[in-house]
């Protein structure tokens, strides 16, 4: 008869549980940095800007090309911001007042423990004023979004109504920033 | 047969007596939401929520979200401080179930003018070459898309000022204006009610005019050639600092002397070989031709 014994573990004999551990945090920090990386993974809106009998000053295209870009960057990274409840996802698409109020709205929410999910289908942009010394731009958005607010893992309600916003956007050295965006009502188009 | 008819009657009326009390609790709890469609920014409301019991409201806007505990069954306050910002707000009432109702926060009074008046410095008597814009805003810093009227004031160093009342379109007012006929500083002030907001635009003379000037021999084969003052057409006299150019044609070649123009005069001294011819420009304007016959 075969008498096998499990050795006994010393108390300093560590590594096994230390793998399992590291093991275990491994996967944890794999799927934390997923969940933080999800927003910056999601693809940028769709944003068509038209630009159609613009006044006082025409536009062109490079800066066309170069708003649109821009207008969409700052809704990717305020959705982001939104949904995680961080305001480091917000770096510099917005500026001024735009950036005070949604910096205040996703630590407000954080407080309350609301979140926001934005699902994005995708804006129409009509600019309606360039100012001619090219300082300011005014456009008209018509975004098709899928708002989802929930409390905690709850969700409360969700909206699929198109959205309308007025925009400032200026220019940079480098980039267009959102100056001002306000959600209005159709009827002031 | 009679007795099996009355205890489906019995077991259909305490079905429908059940079914109504199912309704009537889950009734008791909803909340209906009525909240006004548009409110102004900064100004204090109620929303009525019928129901009774207790609820939480969510109210969501651009700068704001908030979470509170409310009594259903009257109205709800929501405060001025939870409606600065202009732009769209949402109301979650959750009792049994969730119920939501939007409504739109405009802009208050104008209180702020954004201004930019551009360029800083321009030509005198220029067509279409100052351009005023103006944003207004509350005193929250909402653009205001109701449509008001700003006045353009404009006040010239020297002649009659005037003053162009221009509509504004989705909160923006601009205009076109033309340079006066006077250098000197120019002031814009747009002004909306009791709000305003002044800037400065420094007319400068424009392109010279009549450029004329005179050579007056020296020593060892030089001459001294020298403008009148240098004016423009309204008679503005040209900054001093605006180059003027003296071009020399003689047996040597043509060689040119850039010199800037001090107190409204440019003066220069050239070597001169023989017959020669000097000519005068400033930027794009020519001015007279000196011809020297090489007796010095």
């Amino acid at each position: 008869m075969k008498h096998t014994r499990e050795p006994k573990m010393p108390a300093w004999n560590l590594w096994p549980r230390l793998k399992a551990l590291g093991v275990g945090l491994g996967a944890c920090a794999l799927a934390l940095g997923q969940a933080l990386a999800q927003s910056s993974t999601q693809p940028l809106p769709q944003v068509h800007l038209n630009a159609e009998g613009l006044a006082p000053r025409p536009i062109e295209e490079l800066t066309g090309t170069t708003v649109a870009r821009y207008y969409a960057l700052a809704w990717h990274e305020m959705a982001g911001a939104l949904e995680s409840g961080r305001t480091a996802a917000l770096s510099d698409e917005f500026i001024g007042v735009a950036k005070e109020r949604i910096t205040r709205r996703v630590n407000e929410q954080t407080q309350a423990g609301v979140h926001v999910r934005i699902v994005d289908h995708g804006h129409n942009l009509k600019a309606v004023f360039y100012s001619t010394d090219g300082a300011a731009m005014q456009i008209f958005d018509t975004a098709q979004l899928e708002i989802q607010t929930f409390d905690g893992d709850k969700l409360l309600d969700t909206q699929t109504a198109p959205h309308e916003y007025m925009v400032l956007m200026t220019p940079g050295a480098d980039r267009w920033y959102v100056r001002d965006l306000q959600e209005v009502s159709a009827k002031s188009f | 047969m009679q007795r099996s008819n009355f205890i489906h009657f019995a077991g259909c009326k305490a079905l429908a007596v059940c079914g109504l009390l199912c309704v009537w609790s889950a009734l008791a709890g909803a909340a209906d939401l009525q909240v006004p469609a548009t409110v102004v920014a900064g100004q204090a409301f109620s929303i009525s929520a019928e129901g009774s019991g207790q609820a939480t409201l969510y109210l969501l806007g651009p700068d704001h979200a908030a979470k509170r505990t409310v009594n259903l069954g009257g109205d709800l306050q929501i405060s001025s401080s939870d409606v600065h910002a202009a732009g769209r707000y949402q109301i979650i009432l959750c009792g049994s179930p969730c119920t939501s109702a939007t409504f739109e926060v405009q802009a208050a009074q104008p209180a702020h003018l954004s201004f930019f008046l551009h360029p800083s410095r321009v030509p005198v008597s220029t067509h279409d070459s100052i351009d005023a814009t103006a944003f207004v805003f509350d005193q929250y810093f909402n653009l205001d898309l109701s449509s008001s009227a700003v006045d353009f004031r404009v006040t010239p160093a020297s002649g009659a000022g005037f003053s162009r009342q221009v509509p504004t379109r989705h909160g923006v007012a601009t205009i076109r204006m033309d340079s006066t006929q006077h250098e000197g500083p120019v002031h814009v002030t747009a002004v909306l009610g009791k709000v305003e907001e002044a800037r400065v635009v420094q007319q400068v003379a424009a392109e010279a005019c009549g450029l004329r000037m005179k050579a007056l021999p020296g020593a060892n084969n030089t001459v001294t050639v020298e403008t009148e003052p240098v004016r423009d057409c309204s008679g503005n006299s040209l900054p001093d600092g605006t180059v003027v150019s003296f071009t020399e044609v003689d047996k040597a070649g043509k060689s040119t002397v850039d010199t800037p123009i001090k107190k409204g005069i440019a003066r220069a001294q050239l070597s001169v070989h023989g017959r020669a011819q000097i000519t005068v420009a400033c930027g794009v304007v020519l001015g007279n031709e000196v011809a020297l016959d090489g007796r010095l």
